[in-house]
């Protein structure tokens, strides 16, 4: 039989390509570190950044005055392009920052030859102003409106960039002045965000609408291209010689000697060439992706969760996966809850006060319904930690010793408490339960409906409300229209300040404060904390205002999941997705370069 | 009526179909779609934030005046900037729409090649037991979710817990045998996928046209099974062929590759269409929207060229 010479041809290229074919994708020759990240970032302007996993790339392509140390746990601040900590006036409202000298951005045809000029103080006064600046669409402006001085004032007159700020000034080139309009202990925290990294006036002004995706930072990595499926960076050559220091970075020999971190001492970052940031938001692909090499990390799908652990209690990962993988379980920084619309007659506040008290007792009986045990085991695997509030347990104010009773379901005090307060299953109010589509959250709401039953809630007086997107549902929220919203939250930085401000008065919806709450005795201790340094004090301040949203059933509050993270033996490092965030890539060393040209 | 005359008139036809469904697919999809304002804002905006961000947008213009700027945008081609990423739209679709033909081209004519030739074995062995085995495999191959297919092929090519030869995610394209490596698999899971739907049709047709009086004569004449198949029921059934082919094509390059690209982690216009629709990126939206429309009636078109060029009672009438 003759066989057709094209044939023969497809199947020597069908051999070679099984290979990976004589043309190996570039880079293969490089040390590539692959991140494999369950979302997508959106818009690469620090200015616009609103997700963590925008957060994963600007850290790396900008620079902060300020970071996380790598290793430290509880975390701590550290300089980064800051010269030193900050020197803080006596009043607290004064803080002079220096920055290094020397340090360039990348080269870009927005600067004059092309060649990345100095960083200077300018660039930062510039980069926070863009934030006030409504034609930028930025996201960060929250943290720092009506707090330094003149900067509102700087937008409502126009936000023309040639106008200085009375509280954001550049002294020099290398000096920083920002004045407060009230002691703010958490600023240097904020300096630390993506939304404070630094961008260059001229780069934004030549690249315009384009600039997000032609970034030009003073970061660690520089960027090669983007997609819907995966972002590549490759080593910045001219970012900052500064040798890596266990000890700088707060190595704890006890707990992370394991990890290989000791052949990183003096060597200087970035150590790959390359990071290749693959978007897997679909948990089989991004299994698939780790069992079949093409990525070195991934966060564990919640559908894995089975195979990797071989204990819960103390997590631990099974023997399968030890040879070939490093595991971490990591707190998240922050925590998963469902508010309760305060603003919403049917079950908040109310002008009459007696129904106002059966409302109250109303939302309690709920509380008292729901079953954080069989949440934490169904849609968490039982490895969430249950508390009581709205302080975490990743934060330092996290009261380990606090009664769990909010959180212990009691039916027979849920079923008491709507007998005293006259509630029967016909005069109860229809329960609107929000969230975006999806089939998790629709798992969970037939799940919240059948904890009601227990007491006696008619299953039909418990109603979902869905909506198509995030967007639209947080709009409906933002607008008070939804009556019980399931939302989490995701610490900015640790400190217990940015949970607590979730039930300020002031911040009721459109701002944070989805449930409307609103306690005059809260948000007093709110204002006297804002202005105190982190001590014991302010700690029991913290504690009270947890209380107090406890006593009120504002929420149903709360769980902080586990997240668990495995990746390659290859790659040394300690992968988090809390507060040191994108900021330890630069740190990821892979030990071998991979061979398989992948 | 001559040729030329005859696009003419198609495309005129086709003016009004184009803004019918331009005018639809902005109402749904556009005025009533998602709401990129809350995606976009802070943690804690204002509501001064929040008019601000929606002016920004131009959410805060009239209706008649945003589909107006929307009909102008698609008919000088200046389609603005992403609402997510600030990338210019139309450089967008310019890289990804390359990357999806690339990707679901194989797969697609494989997928209807093979279909037709299984469908034409199964109609001339028809009620044998090897149209049944046919028949039984297409919908088997119909009944499995796409889904499962892409994942059993990753777990069976590119694991190594199976032959671990090919990538389970990437597109890094940069020659011919690079581009074997990337796209065998989810051509594969196309094929599979598409293969029972086309050879069940393929197979309706040509079993119609294998009954009529012209291929019983052409037996009669003693004419060979190839010839009569290809020559004398495959030419004339090329109506019905090329009408399921020309408007899968549309449909196939915006919709189709959506797994495909999500699972194997390939950049192409499927998932930014699938992000575009989740997020509210009412730009890609709008340009991707209007771009299929025309693309619909650009086949329509085509297939009325096409039918005057296979059948010339077409042509006559």
């Amino acid at each position: 039989m003759r066989i057709p010479g094209w044939t023969i041809l497809l199947a020597a290229l069908l051999l070679c390509a099984c290979s990976g074919g004589e043309d190996p994708p570039a880079g293969a020759e490089l040390k590539v570190y692959r991140h494999a990240m369950d979302g997508a970032p959106g818009s690469l302007d620090p200015a616009r950044s609103n997700s963590i996993y925008t957060k994963f790339l600007t850290l790396n392509l900008y620079d902060t005055l300020y970071r996380y140390r790598y290793l430290a746990r509880p975390y701590e601040l550290t300089p980064n392009l800051a010269s030193g900590m900050p020197s803080v006036s006596e009043d607290g409202l004064v803080y002079t920052i220096g920055i290094k000298r020397g340090v360039t951005f990348i080269d870009d045809p927005a600067f004059p030859g092309g060649a990345g000029r100095e960083v200077t103080a300018h660039d930062f006064v510039y980069s926070i102003k863009r934030h006030f600046d409504p034609a930028t669409l930025a996201a960060g402006a929250w943290l720092w409106q009506d707090r330094i001085a003149g900067l509102d004032e700087w937008k409502e007159n126009g936000s023309d960039y040639d106008r200085a700020v009375t509280g954001l000034r550049a002294l020099d080139d290398y000096t920083i002045q920002i004045t407060l309009t009230r002691p703010f202990p958490q600023l240097v925290h904020t300096l630390a965000q993506d939304s404070a990294a630094i961008v260059p006036r001229e780069a934004v002004e030549h690249h315009g609408r384009e600039f997000p995706n032609q970034p030009v930072g003073s970061g660690p990595f520089r960027l090669v291209s983007i997609d819907s499926a995966r972002a590549v960076l490759e080593r910045n050559p001219d970012f900052r010689h500064e040798p890596f220091s266990l000890a700088a970075e707060g190595f704890d020999p006890v707990t992370q000697s394991g990890l290989g971190l000791e052949a990183l001492e003096g060597a200087i970052p970035p150590f790959v060439d390359r990071l290749q940031i693959e978007f897997i938001a679909e948990d089989a692909a991004r299994w698939t992706a780790l069992m079949s090499g093409d990525v070195h990390f991934i966060k564990v799908p919640v559908t894995q969760f089975d195979r990797v652990l071989g204990s819960r209690d103390p997590i631990r990962v099974a023997p399968d996966f030890e040879r070939d993988f490093r595991f971490e379980a990591s707190r998240e920084s922050g925590f998963v809850y469902t508010n309760f619309n305060l603003d919403d007659e049917r079950i908040g506040y109310h002008p009459d006060p007696e129904q106002d008290r059966r409302n109250r007792a109303l939302r309690c009986a709920i509380v008292k319904t729901f079953d954080w045990q069989r949440r934490n085991e169904i849609f968490y695997y039982g490895i969430g930690q249950v508390f009581p509030g709205i302080i975490p347990p990743v934060a330092a104010e996290f009261d380990a010793t606090a009664s769990q009773a909010y959180t212990q379901r009691d039916l027979e005090g849920a079923r008491q408490l709507l007998a005293d307060h006259g509630w029967t299953p016909e005069n109860l109010p229809v329960l609107e339960y929000g969230f975006p589509s999806s089939v998790t959250e629709r798992q969970m709401f037939e799940q919240f409906r059948d904890f009601m039953a227990d007491i006696g809630y008619p299953r039909d007086k418990v109603q979902p409300l869905t909506f198509a997107t995030y967007g639209d549902y947080a709009r409906a929220y933002g607008q008070r229209q939804v009556m019980l919203v399931t939302s989490s939250w995701t610490m900015d930085y640790p400190d217990a300040e940015n949970t607590i401000q979730l039930f300020y008065g002031p911040n009721g919806s459109p701002g944070s404060n989805s449930s409307n709450y609103n306690n005059e005795d809260y948000d007093r201790l709110y204002r006297r904390s804002a202005a105190m340094q982190p001590s014991e004090e302010r700690t029991g301040l913290y504690r009270n205002m947890n209380e107090l949203v406890i006593d009120d059933c504002a929420s149903i509050s709360g769980i902080a999941r586990t997240l668990l993270f495995l990746w390659d033996r290859r790659a040394i490092m300690l992968p988090d997705r809390s507060f040191v965030g994108g900021f330890f890539l630069r740190f990821v060393d892979i030990d071998t370069p991979p061979s398989d040209g992948r | 009526m001559t040729l030329p005359g005859y696009i003419l008139r198609k495309t005129l036809t086709a003016i009004p179909l184009l803004a019918g469904v331009t005018f639809i697919s902005f109402l749904l999809m556009v005025h009533f779609g998602p709401d990129k304002t809350y995606e976009l804002l802070g943690k804690n905006p204002t509501t001064e934030q929040i008019a601000e961000v929606r002016q920004q947008l131009g959410y805060d213009r009239p209706f008649l005046v945003r589909y107006t700027d929307y009909v102008r945008e698609l008919a000088t081609m200046d389609l603005g900037h992403s609402d997510s990423s600030g990338e210019s739209v139309a450089s967008l679709i310019a890289r990804t729409l390359p990357v999806t033909a690339a990707l679901v081209l194989p797969g697609f004519v494989l997928g209807n090649v093979l279909g037709v030739l299984l469908g034409m074995f199964a109609a001339w062995r028809r009620g044998t037991w090897p149209d049944r085995l046919v028949m039984g495999a297409s919908v088997v191959g119909m009944s499995i979710s796409f889904l499962v297919i892409i994942i059993l092929l990753q777990v069976l090519l590119c694991t190594p817990w199976g032959f671990n030869w090919f990538p389970s995610r990437g597109w890094e394209v940069s020659g011919p045998v690079s581009y074997l490596y990337y796209v065998t698999v989810p051509t594969l899971a196309l094929v599979l996928v598409t293969l029972g739907y086309n050879t069940r049709f393929y197979r309706a047709v040509m079993v119609e046209e294998l009954g009529r009086d012209h291929v019983r004569t052409a037996r009669a004449f003693g004419a060979r099974p190839a010839e009569i198949l290809f020559r004398h029921a495959l030419k004339n059934s090329l109506v019905p062929v090329l009408t399921r082919f020309m408007f899968s094509i549309p449909l196939v390059i915006i919709s189709g590759s959506l797994l495909l690209e999500t699972y194997f982690g390939i950049p192409g216009i499927g998932k930014l269409t699938f992000d575009a629709i989740t997020s509210g990126d009412q730009p890609v939206l709008k340009a991707v929207v209007g771009l299929t429309a025309v693309l619909f009636v650009l086949a329509q078109v085509l297939i009325d060229i096409f039918y005057r060029m296979v059948d010339p009672r077409v042509a006559g009438a």
